[in-house]
């Protein structure tokens, strides 16, 4: 994976005439997880005759062109034979426009396949992805492996091309693969997510619930323990000389230690009844308001059995002096409220 | 479909699904995001396998409401160029054999705001014009980055859809139905689901290749550049450890407050329909009263008798404002108020782990 160590150098390469030959300068690859979802779920999908699938990738370039961050895939269908292989072209720009639609930034950025595989047919796609007119030119195509056989540990790889061969036509079907070193990353958003998602990986039917606010809390906390735990059974066992000691390890964990912050203790009384008074108001506020504008709905829809339009007026007034009454009374109410509960 | 159950208990998201609608909306965020859903409903559980985002198109308003606001993201899954994009997209997705059956749409919303005409509409408009077997699933971006996720499925219930289709929301129609505002939504537990691929993949992601002891490190920028510093895939969330709980209260006191208005606006509007009626009800009478002393004075004469019912033509009675917005807008409270309890609940306890932890000495 990503221990792998790269050393990429750029170099002019094959018989095409400089200009149209797609450049092979170093670049880094992002890959998103929604994308290798896409790609391992397109896995599952294909038919069962298939030794691998293959699909179109999209994302983003940076501008100059030397990180590439894989967004989004879809799948293609396509076929092979012995010594022919049909991609469903038509289907690709198709699906291409419609994905440009709807996501305006993406573009294409190269092409997947589910194996880890690298053959002939390979070089004729990829030199269609990274071709000209419909293709990535001129940056390079990405081309993602990722191996979905079974028993075997899921092994993702990143190319780039060159063109190589002596002639134009042996030029079409081959290509130099270039590994080009990657990474998985994923933003602030897709944690959430991605952490739901992980919960369900041990248990036996391969799913979970949505966790409540408390729940997540709860399992964070339990992690904390757990690394703490980790980490004071390794500094035990350094105390005790049953594990070697390390100068950087001590320095390591001693500037951990130094983020705790020191607070007075008054100043921390004082911050956590403001903020606990806080939040016990909003929460008071919040659910006397639902209370209020359930019962003025209440009333305003219960009016006829009040004996018809002179009642319902009189109810809506009553609802009117409520609202306001709960306008006006907030200031006292706050600070009537907030002791109260802060003491309960 | 009046009395019939839902006819699903629940739904079943795969992890693909759920990284998509993420990526979408946190990519479009605060404009809402919408897009659709495909998938299957097996054994009364509705499993969503795939789903694509909507293009933003520009569009007029066909809401019969004319006041809900021009918000094209918001209204995409019910315009027409979208219908035929999704039975495109639909039709491309069966070729590389997606489940390709229309399962519903998601949208994004912000702090739980999501309760409003659009929804509503959205919802009526996939479960009566495509499918009975529809859901909305919203996702909560900004509760989202609190630390867990909020993905939340809801479906309008059959007592919602009899009486929207006929749009039967003034007071009487109300009383009859006893519709109330719980009784719009019905809330579909969630389930997150992963295929053995993904199941697999998440695995090894946690398990990083290194076997066997590695080297100490020798000094402390050796540390913090090894690759285990670094391998962050999937470390654990601590977001919802964070203690600054301003920006939330604030936010939702901002939200509780439009809400507010929101209720105020429309008690006012009805008020001033009572009192136009009452003023119409009193010309009636005061009408009703001349003409039967006309009708006395002309029997006394022996003259022909003026007819009684003319009012009818004469004067006309406002219409009754429906009464759904409000409605809506206190199930809109009832789902802030849920919201800020539950965050209440795990504030406290943080707060006083906190005390406990600095103050050690006193008890809380």
């Amino acid at each position: 994976m990503a221990e792998d160590s790269f050393l990429h150098l750029a170099r002019p390469l094959g018989p095409v005439s400089v200009g149209t030959a797609p450049t092979t300068a170093p670049l880094n690859v992002v890959i998103q997880p929604q994308a290798i979802f896409s790609i391992l779920d397109h896995s599952l999908r294909r038919n069962a005759d298939q030794e691998r699938v293959i699909g179109t990738l999209l994302g983003t370039r940076s501008e100059d062109g030397g990180e590439v961050e894989v967004r989004s895939a879809f799948a293609v269908g396509h076929s092979e034979a012995e010594d022919q292989v049909e991609v469903d072209m038509e289907y690709h720009k198709q699906m291409l426009a419609l994905h440009l639609k709807a996501n305006p930034r993406e573009v294409l950025v190269g092409w997947y396949a589910t194996s880890s595989e690298l053959n002939t047919f390979s070089a004729l796609i990829q030199n269609f992805y990274s071709g000209q007119g419909d293709g990535t030119w001129p940056h390079p195509a990405v081309h993602l492996t990722v191996s979905t056989e079974a028993g075997k540990d899921l092994e993702t790889r990143a190319y780039i091309s060159a063109p190589v061969g002596v002639t134009a036509e042996r030029a079409a079907d081959s290509a130099a693969f270039i590994p080009v070193p990657y990474e998985l990353r994923y933003g602030e958003a897709d944690k959430s997510g991605l952490e739901a998602i992980a919960n369900a990986k041990d248990s036996e039917d391969r799913s979970t619930t949505v966790m409540s606010d408390v729940e997540a809390l709860e399992r964070a906390i339990e992690e904390v323990l757990g690394m703490i735990d980790r980490v004071s059974r390794y500094v035990e066992s350094v105390i005790d000389e049953e594990a070697p000691a390390s100068t950087a390890m001590g320095q390591f964990l001693l500037n951990a230690l130094a983020l705790a912050p020191k607070v007075e203790p008054a100043d921390i009384e004082r911050d956590f009844n403001n903020h606990i008074q806080d939040v016990l108001v909003v929460s008071y506020l919040a659910n006397t308001i639902r209370t209020q504008m359930e019962l003025s709905n209440r009333l305003a829809t219960a009016q006829l059995t009040l004996g018809g339009g002179e009642a319902s007026g009189v109810s809506g007034e009553g609802n009117q002096r409520n609202q306001r009454g709960g306008k006006g009374g907030r200031q006292q109410r706050q600070e009537r409220a907030a002791p109260e509960e802060a003491r309960a | 479909m009046a009395e019939t159950q839902a006819p699903f208990a629940a739904v079943k998201v795969e992890a693909l699904v759920v990284m998509k609608i993420i990526k979408h909306c946190s990519q479009t965020f605060p404009t809402t995001a919408t897009g659709s859903l495909v998938g299957m409903d097996v054994d009364g559980t509705l499993e969503v396998t795939n789903t694509f985002p909507f293009p933003v198109v520009e569009m007029p308003t066909e809401s019969h409401f004319d006041n809900a606001a021009p918000n094209p993201a918001a209204a995409a899954p019910r315009a027409k160029s979208n219908v035929a994009y999704q039975a495109e997209m639909v039709r491309m997705l069966r070729e590389v054999n997606v489940d390709a059956n229309n399962a519903g749409w998601y949208t994004s919303a912000n702090m739980g705001n999501f309760v409003n005409m659009n929804v509503i509409e959205n919802q009526f408009f996939y479960q009566k014009e495509l499918n009975e077997r529809t859901v909305a699933l919203v996702h909560d971006v900004s509760r989202s980055a609190q630390g867990s996720l909020s993905l939340r499925a809801f479906r309008l219930s059959a007592k919602f859809m009899e009486a929207f289709k006929d749009n039967k929301f003034t007071s009487e129609d109300l009383q009859k139905s006893t519709l109330r505002h719980q009784d719009i939504f019905e809330e579909l537990p969630v389930q997150i689901h992963n295929s053995h691929l993904i199941t697999s993949y998440i695995h090894q992601l946690q398990a990083p290749a290194a076997s066997g002891p590695t080297d100490l490190p020798a000094s402390l920028s050796a540390l913090e550049a090894s690759p285990f510093s670094k391998h962050n895939t999937l470390t654990p969330n601590f977001d919802n450890l964070s203690l600054n709980v301003d920006p939330f209260l604030e936010k939702n006191c901002n939200l509780l407050l439009d809400s507010i208005e929101a209720h105020n606006t429309e008690v006012n509007n009805y008020q001033y329909y009572q009192r136009v009626l009452g003023r119409e009800q009193q010309k009636i009478n005061n009408w009703k009263q001349k003409r039967s002393q006309e009708n006395a004075t002309r029997a006394t004469l022996k003259q022909p008798l003026l007819p009684e019912d003319e009012w009818q033509r004469l004067f006309k009675l406002p219409a009754e404002p429906s009464r759904l917005e409000s409605m809506l807008n206190t199930r809109q409270v009832e789902q802030f108020s849920r919201q800020v309890d539950s965050f209440v609940s795990s504030t406290t306890g943080k707060m006083f782990a906190v005390k406990g932890n600095l103050l050690p000495g006193e008890t809380a």
